[in-house]
Formats: structure tokens, C-alpha cells, sequence
């Protein structure tokens, strides 16, 4: 019975991504068929709709993507970039290090990757271009250090993570083997990802250095300018606020995640309208559509993929899959670098937001028999994510950094390839060494 | 014969170690005993398959066999049975047994097969909801003023908390925990089977032993299933939900004074309210019971409850 | 076409920014008395969460008139442009399969299954008021899937990626150097 499920429910989904179907499709119809194969009603696709979506920490996605689209339209991004910018100075590579520092800061207010490397990207690629860097090379570090964005709380893709993972709890025999596994929060996820980002940042910004110094891409000559760094935090003060007031209303616990990204709106807005001016009312509605398309795409997967979830569930294929794979090897660093090289794998092809939510119902399972933590894996899997913005065929950052420097995917990719290669050992680190992600919410008494 | 074996599946809300799973272990035992090993039953633990109202629906259209879930988890969909979630009505364990498995629990079971197509066969007694908060030792109503108190999305316990003189906060259970630990509220109400379980006594210090809610999860079969059941098998799982009761009971029992000592150890303060509790009593009696007397069947009602208790009736 | 029309061929837009806006304010409001006044409205979080169910799935229709939900194509990058709107075209064909099933299925849960009591805990009102929801938007969905493939195929229509409209802005203000310096 469960390999003729799991042949109609996983068959029946590749064949419809084969044929272009959308991925929502794809889960809801394979899922429809398999419930139709059982002879079960499924009448609960309805509440199962209503349910998956009507859920609160949910609300944080459309309130962090309209915060970040207020952010961008209000000038707040950019003013946050000119200070990351300014700091360049005499280093080799200097404006390229600068650009993973705005990818930093940025991240720290953008839920999302693309947008990081949208909003960076403008500003930064023509920027280095300008001071004689290549031209794939300045494109390449962007679309890597875009990726950061997604790592660096507030992280969209780790609020999906936390909201399919409260639904998918330690199986008993997982439990019975390793005592209780801590409870998945969205601010411990967040939390949990600030070292790891910087781990990555840390590898992007050694590869840069060994690149830069290779091509000769050299400082400014006069040095560092005070006066320009004091001007750029002046008048980024406000931008530089955000992502206090986002991540200290979180943590010092005025706000849940959702809250904060709602004050967030409202402090971009007054910032916007008043202080910078740079807010209209035609922007102010693009922000608007653009949240309600972007929200309504991923949410509708939401629903879908929570139906595919259940059946796996229900038929208790996950336990099928974890007792398959323990049965290949239980070392635990094999099962990592299998786990790893699927997720770049299947980040090359798939939106991260869907692989999330269709991936975490059949491997968070597996990662919990074998010992895992599931905060812990967590961030390896939006670290792996990350990279899968910037591999072909499906990468959002190498689609924005190819458009903002009229240079061919293909050349930015192969650019990209160092930093590629880097930011997966980091991601093995992060794997192998459970602290870097566990260290920082255990201090903060998480 | 073997041929119409059945293997239920059953939605159980809590996790591994929660009374609602003692109440399923004990359903699951005494099922395959009685039926000497024909049927048995799958306990999907911590909500797996949806959330407890989703539950409730699903068994009345019959795509779920059975759910063990929070008694205000069925109200919405039968409102009679709330009288057992309005705020000291059930004052003991002893209550609690009493109502669920007389001739008040026989109407009720009577009415949710009439309003929501389900049919509760056992009661898990998963005791008082006892409130915890990390401010400050709470014993009257007064040390109460002040404190952000987080409540489920219920009707009843947030007019309880408005009688009492705060305004509490609903919040998703889901959010309940990172809410107590960074301070967004300070404190919620829980069985002490929970706070255990949730390991609260990490995020919060001080417990008063209220009694204002009994918390009462019952053990519900999707009636269209139940029908499709031999009358020999419908006895079986009758029989199973006795067991599973008594079940329940027994780790009520157990269980509480083991976990007291437990928060001791983790170095929260219990204490009881002042007075046996008379003002807390007095202010939400008051102020909620006649808000819910036309949903739960009208005052008669309420007061044939207070009476199978022995207690006094209440005039209009 | 007339501002009339307009309004009503984006109809989701005009519900789902509405909705959108409406529910960040009841949340906003709801955290201002909360940490000013220690007080909570106990009905804004139901309430919000009712305007996001309903804009979630408007949104969903409108994703699905901007051709914005995602797909995988890679695999059709050596096929000949004009086939790959075919093939796209049959695999539509599982999607109004699907939402016209699943309206069957949420008219027949509202109007039959659901239960008579299950009402809005802090509202009142019945929830099928909130559920009804589902065969609306499921049915403007699968009329935005015909509208496009209409587009696509009897008019020929190049319906652009809506991802990439962004990288069209991007290149536009890049391409003036004064946006940057302002
Ligand atoms: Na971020
Ligand atoms: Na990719």
C-alpha cells in the first residue's frame, strides 16, 4: 500500500513539474489523486485550506514582504547601503567587502533574498564597476552575498520553516532514543541564524579577498574618509533604526515576530512620509499588490503542500522514508552530506519557499530519528537554500544581478562558482558543528 | 471475522506523556484486549492531524475515526456540553467523575451526537487549569492587577479574567511559549500536566492553584463510523471507553503530586488563593454563569448540574 | 477599456489591498493599547486572521492572472518557444480539474457538512460567512487559468513574468545615475 502511495503521490508530482504545471498544482493534484487511490474523501481539503493558511504567525510573511517593499519605495535601503559603502576605503576588494556588509545590514531588514540582492545590487554593482572591477566578477558577489539575506534574521523563509515544523512534532521513537527535542519558535529560529550567517559572510568575504587581490582590484587611494562615513550614518540614521526596532522589539519581547514586522510598516511609513519624504501614494500602492500577489503564490503551495504533508502523515510514509535511509547508514555526517547535496540539488531547480514547505513534512522526520535538532536543521536548510539563489537554472539573484549589469547568467554563474564552493563549506561546518547555530539561543536563555 | 479488522485512527492533540495520551494508551489496550486482538488503533500524537475543532469536523463527516481533544474544543459545535467549561462548576476530581459518568454526561453525549455527528465515549480528567506567572506570587484577585495574562481564543475564560479585572491577552498556542519566555505576557493558565510538558517552569515562577476551570478532554468516535460498527463491536468500543476513563482517572491521580514536586525542583513557588479561593469564585460566578445559561440549555440545566453535585441552585 | 472594467478585471487587487490594509491597522491598533494600555481587543486577532484567509486566496487569484505562480522550466529550455505554451496549456488543464473539484467540494462542506453551531468565537457570526470564501476565489482562479491561456494562445499575447518586472525598474533607474545620488 505505502509504495503505491508513495509512486502515485511523488510520481504523479514529478510528472506534473515535468509538464510545467505550477508546483501548487502539482502537490494539490497528485495529493487529490492519491486521497481518490485510498477511497478516502477528501472533504478535508476544505478545512485543510481554511486552517493551514488562517494561522497568525503566518501574518509575519505579508507583513515582512510590505515592510520590505516600503523600505525599498521610502529610500530607507539605500540609505542603508551608502553607509556600507562609505566604510570601502583603501582595502583590496574593498567595495566588493562592502557589498557583503550591505548584504548584512540589508538582511537584517528584508526577509528575502532577491530583494536583498535587488536593493544592493543597484546600487553596488555599478558602483564597482566604476572602480574597475569585472563586471561578472561585481555581479557574481552580489548574487552570493544576496542569499545572506535569507540566513540573517528576519528570514521569510525561516518563519515557513518554523510554521511547517511546529506541525511536524519528534516522532516517539525519536524521542524514546535522544530525551525531548527543544520546541521550534520562529525568534529561537531567528536567533539560531545570526551566527551561521556570519560564518558565511566570513567565507564570501575570505574568497573575496583572495579574488580581489588575484584581479587586482585595489582601494580607493586617499583612504578612509571619516567625513563621508559620518555623513552616511547621519543621514542613514533612521534606516539604520529598522532593523532595530525590528529585531530589539522581537527579542527584548515587546513583539512577536509578526508584531514587529507590523510596527515595521508603520516605522517605514512615518520615516517615509516624513522624514525622508520619499514616499507617494502610487507607491505606497504598488507596495500593496505587490505583497498580495507574492503572498497569495506561496500561501496557495502553503495549502497544498499541507495536504501533502497530511497524507505522508497520515499513512506514515516519512517514518518509511527515515527507516529506508537509517537503513543506507546512521552515521549521522554521511546523512548531512546527503542531506546538503539534496537540498543545493533540488535548490537549483525549485523556489525555496515551496522546497521548504513540500521538503520539511518528509525530511524533518529523518533528521529527528537520527538525533537532529530541529532548530539546528533549520538553518542548514535555509543556508543550503541560500545558495540555490545563485545556481542556474532557477536563480532569483543571478536573474536580478544579470539584469542590473547586462552581463549573460551563464558568466555570472561561472563567477559565482568560487563563492559557490566556499559558502558550501561553510554550510558543512554549520552542519557538522551544531553549536554555531545552537550556542547563541542557548546564551539568550532560548 | 479477521476481515473487518480495524486499525482507528486517533487525533490526539497533546504530545507523548499528556493525560489525553494516557486516555488513548488506555482506549488502545483495552480495545485490543476486549476485541481479543482484532482491532487496534493509531494514536497521531501533537495535533498531527490538524488541529482539535478541525478534529471535530472531520469525525462528524467521518473521514476521522476518532479525537481526543479539550472540551471547549467541542462547544463550539455542541454548546450544551459547556457547561462543564464555565468557570467553577467542578469544584474536584470527584465532581468531575460524578457529572461526566451520570445522567448529566449521558445527556450531553445524547446532544453532541445530535449537534456535531459525534460521540463521546471516554473523558480524560486532565485537572485544574492552575495559573502561572513570572512577575509575582498571586493569592486575591488584587495581586492579580497588573499582570499580562495570555488565554486561549475562548470566550468563556476571557470574560472570566475581564470579571476578575484584567484584560487578557489571546494568544496562539503555538506562540504561547516564546510569548511567556520573552515577556510579550506574563503568564497563562494550564494543567499541570502542561506546564510540565511545555517545560514552563523554564519561562515562569510563580503557580496559584485556581480552580476556575476543570479541563475536561473527551474521547470522541465520528458517529457515521461508530453506525458502520457491528452492534458486538459498538459494545467493544463502549466498553474501551470505560476503560480509558478509569484510565485517566488513575494517572490524574498519580501524576499530579509527582509533578508538583517536579516544579518544586525546578524552583517554582506554589501557593493556593486566599479565603478558599471565595473572591475569585464569588466575581466570575457572578459576572459569567448567566451570560452562558441560554447556550448550555437554560438555568434549569445549570442548576440540575449544581445539584447532582450537591451544591446550590442559582435563581435568575 | 473603460476605468470600469479595469477596476473589475483586477478585482482581486482592489479586495486584497483593501484587506491587506485593514488588517495591518487592527494589528498595529491592537499593539499600541496593548504595550500603552495593557489592554487587548479580544476579537482583533480572529478577526485578522479571517481578512487574511480571504486574502490569501483573492491573492492567489490574482497571482494566477499575473501568471505568476511558479513553475519549473528548465526542462523546456531547447524546445521552441511556441510549444511551450501548449504544453503549459494541458498541464492547466490538472489545475481547473482541480479547483473546479475543489469547489464542489468547499460548496458541498459549507452547505451540508458544516456544523450549525461553528460560529466566530469572539464575533458570533457563523463561520461558513468566512469559508465561503473558498468556491469564490477557487472559481475566479480558475477563470483567471482560462483567461491567460486565452491570452496566451487565441491572441497570441507574451504575458510577461511578473518576477521580472521588477528587473525591468531595476535597469531603468540604474540606467539614470542622477536616482542614485538623490
Ligand atoms: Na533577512
Ligand atoms: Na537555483
Amino acid at each position: 500500500m505505502e509504495s503505491q502511495i508513495i509512486l502515485i503521490l511523488f510520481g504523479g508530482f514529478l510528472l506534473l513539474m515535468a509538464i510545467g504545471a505550477p508546483i501548487t498544482v502539482a502537490l494539490g493534484v497528485s495529493t487529490l489523486l492519491s486521497f481518490l487511490y485510498l477511497g478516502e474523501n477528501p472533504i478535508k481539503f476544505v478545512q485543510i485550506a481554511f486552517t493551514s493558511v488562517g494561522s497568525f504567525p503566518l501574518m509575519a510573511l505579508p507583513a515582512f514582504i510590505l515592510a520590505g517593499a516600503l523600505m525599498e519605495a521610502a529610500g530607507l535601503s539605500r540609505r542603508l547601503i551608502n553607509v556600507a559603502e562609505s566604510f570601502a576605503g583603501p582595502f583590496t576588494g574593498g567595495m566588493s567587502a562592502a557589498t557583503v556588509f550591505a548584504c548584512l545590514f540589508f538582511g537584517a531588514i528584508s526577509g528575502s533574498g532577491p530583494a536583498t540582492t535587488a536593493a544592493v545590487g543597484m546600487l553596488m554593482i555599478p558602483a564597482m564597476i566604476q572602480r574597475g572591477y569585472g563586471r561578472s566578477y561585481a555581479s557574481a558577489i552580489t548574487a552570493s552575498s544576496g542569499g545572506l539575506g535569507i540566513v540573517i534574521p528576519p528570514s521569510i523563509p525561516l518563519i515557513i520553516f518554523g510554521i511547517a515544523a511546529l506541525g511536524m512534532p519528534a516522532p516517539p521513537a525519536a524521542v524514546e532514543e535522544f530525551g525531548q527535542f527543544q520546541t521550534v519558535s520562529i525568534p529561537k529560529l531567528f536567533i539560531a541564524g545570526f551566527m551561521p550567517a556570519f560564518l558565511i559572510a566570513g567565507s564570501l568575504l575570505l574568497m573575496n579577498y583572495i579574488l580581489a587581490k588575484k584581479h587586482g582590484y585595489k582601494g580607493s587611494s586617499e583612504g578612509w574618509s571619516a567625513r563621508l562615513i559620518w555623513c552616511e550614518l547621519y543621514r542613514g540614521f533612521w534606516a539604520l533604526m529598522a532593523p532595530v526596532v525590528i529585531l530589539g522589539g522581537i527579542y527584548s519581547g515587546f513583539f512577536t515576530p509578526t508584531e514587529a514586522a507590523i510596527v515595521a510598516i508603520f516605522y517605514t511609513l512615518l520615516v517615509g512620509a516624513f522624514i525622508y519624504r520619499e514616499l507617494s501614494w502610487s507607491k505606497l500602492f504598488t507596495a500593496l499588490e505587490t505583497t498580495t500577489w507574492l503572498t497569495g503564490r506561496v500561501l496557495l503551495i502553503m495549502f497544498t503542500a499541507t495536504v501533502f504533508g497530511r497524507l505522508l502523515v497520515e499513512n506514515q510514509i516519512p517514518a518509511v522514508i527515515a527507516d529506508g535511509m537509517l537503513s543506507v547508514t546512521s552515521n549521522i555526517y554521511i546523512i548531512w552530506a546527503l542531506v546538503i547535496f539534496f537540498l543545493l540539488f533540488v535548490g537549483m531547480f525549485m523556489e525555496t519557499l515551496a522546497t521548504i514547505l513540500i521538503l520539511v513534512p518528509v525530511m524533518l522526520p529523518v533528521a529527528y530519528s537520527v538525533g537532529i535538532d530541529p532548530i539546528h536543521f533549520g538553518v542548514v536548510m535555509v543556508c543550503c537554500l541560500g545558495i540555490g539563489f545563485q545556481t542556474p537554472p532557477l536563480g532569483e539573484n543571478l536573474f536580478i544581478a544579470s539584469g542590473i549589469s547586462n552581463i549573460s547568467i551563464e558568466k555570472i554563474s561561472v563567477a559565482a562558482l568560487p563563492f559557490a564552493f566556499i559558502n558550501t563549506i561553510a554550510i558543512f561546518i554549520i552542519a557538522y558543528v551544531p553549536e554555531i547555530s545552537l550556542w547563541l539561543p542557548r546564551l539568550l536563555g532560548y | 471475522g479477521m476481515a473487518d479488522a480495524k486499525n482507528f485512527k486517533i487525533a490526539v492533540g497533546d504530545s507523548g506523556g499528556s493525560s489525553q495520551e494516557a486516555t488513548g494508551l488506555g482506549f488502545v489496550s483495552a480495545l485490543e484486549e476486549l476485541s481479543g486482538g482484532k482491532h487496534t488503533a493509531t494514536l497521531f500524537l501533537n495535533g498531527q492531524l490538524g488541529s482539535e475543532q478541525d478534529t471535530v469536523n472531520e469525525a462528524a463527516i467521518g473521514t476521522l475515526d476518532m479525537s481526543i481533544l479539550a472540551i471547549n474544543n467541542v462547544t463550539p459545535f455542541s454548546p450544551t456540553v459547556g457547561v462543564f467549561s464555565l468557570p467553577y462548576v467542578i469544584l474536584s476530581l470527584e465532581d468531575a467523575e460524578k457529572l461526566t459518568q451520570g445522567p448529566i454526561g449521558a445527556e450531553l453525549t445524547e446532544n453532541t451526537i445530535n449537534d456535531a455527528g459525534v460521540r463521546i465515549i471516554a473523558w480524560t480528567y486532565t485537572g485544574f487549569r492552575v495559573l502561572t506567572n513570572s512577575k509575582k506570587p498571586v493569592k486575591s484577585v488584587a495581586d492579580l492587577q497588573g499582570l499580562v495574562i495570555r488565554v486561549p481564543k475562548n470566550e468563556i475564560m476571557i470574560d472570566t479574567y475581564k470579571a476578575w479585572g484584567i484584560s487578557p491577552t489571546p494568544m496562539a498556542w503555538s506562540e504561547t511559549f516564546a510569548g511567556l519566555q520573552t515577556g510579550v505576557v506574563d503568564g497563562q493558565d494550564n494543567p499541570y500536566t502542561t506546564i510540565n510538558a511545555m517545560k514552563f517552569y523554564e519561562v515562569q515562577k510563580y503557580v496559584t492553584n485556581i480552580r476556575y476551570i476543570f479541563s475536561i478532554e473527551p474521547l470522541i468516535i465520528s458517529e457515521q463510523v461508530f453506525q458502520e460498527l457491528s452492534a458486538e463491536d459498538q459494545q467493544i468500543i463502549l466498553d474501551a471507553g470505560k476503560a480509558a476513563t478509569a484510565a485517566s482517572a488513575q494517572f490524574l491521580r498519580d501524576k499530579e503530586a509527582e509533578i508538583k514536586q517536579i516544579l518544586l525542583d525546578e524552583g517554582m513557588e506554589i501557593s493556593d488563593p486566599e479565603n478558599n479561593e471565595e473572591e475569585f469564585i464569588k466575581l466570575a460566578t457572578e459576572a459569567v454563569w448567566p451570560k452562558f445559561y441560554d447556550s448550555i440549555g437554560g438555568i434549569e440545566k445549570m442548576n440540575a448540574v449544581l445539584a447532582e453535585i450537591g451544591r446550590d441552585p442559582v435563581s435568575q | 477599456m473603460t476605468k470600469f472594467w479595469y477596476v473589475i478585471d483586477n478585482i482581486e487587487s482592489y479586495i486584497c489591498r483593501t484587506l491587506l490594509a485593514i488588517f495591518v491597522c487592527l494589528l498595529f491598533l491592537q499593539v499600541i493599547v496593548r504595550t500603552l494600555f495593557d489592554f487587548s481587543f479580544s476579537w482583533v486577532e480572529e478577526l485578522s486572521i479571517y481578512m487574511f484567509v480571504w486574502f490569501v486566496f483573492f491573492g492567489a487569484s490574482y497571482a494566477a492572472k499575473k501568471g505568476a505562480h511558479n513553475r519549473v522550466t528548465f526542462q523546456f529550455k531547447f524546445l521552441p518557444n511556441g510549444y511551450i505554451k501548449y504544453i503549459e496549456a494541458f498541464a492547466d488543464l490538472f489545475w481547473v480539474f482541480f479547483n473546479v473539484y475543489f469547489v464542489y467540494l468547499s460548496i458541498d462542506f459549507i452547505f451540508n457538512k458544516m456544523n450549525r453551531f461553528q460560529s466566530s468565537q469572539t464575533m458570533g457570526f457563523h463561520l461558513s460567512w468566512v469559508y465561503i470564501v473558498l468556491p469564490i476565489a477557487f472559481s475566479l482562479m480558475t477563470f483567471r487559468v482560462l483567461q491567460v491561456n486565452y491570452k496566451k494562445i487565441v491572441l497570441g499575447e507574451d504575458l510577461r513574468d511578473p518576477d521580472a518586472i521588477d528587473l525591468e525598474e531595476i535597469r531603468a533607474e540604474t540606467a539614470n545615475p542622477e536616482q542614485e545620488k538623490k
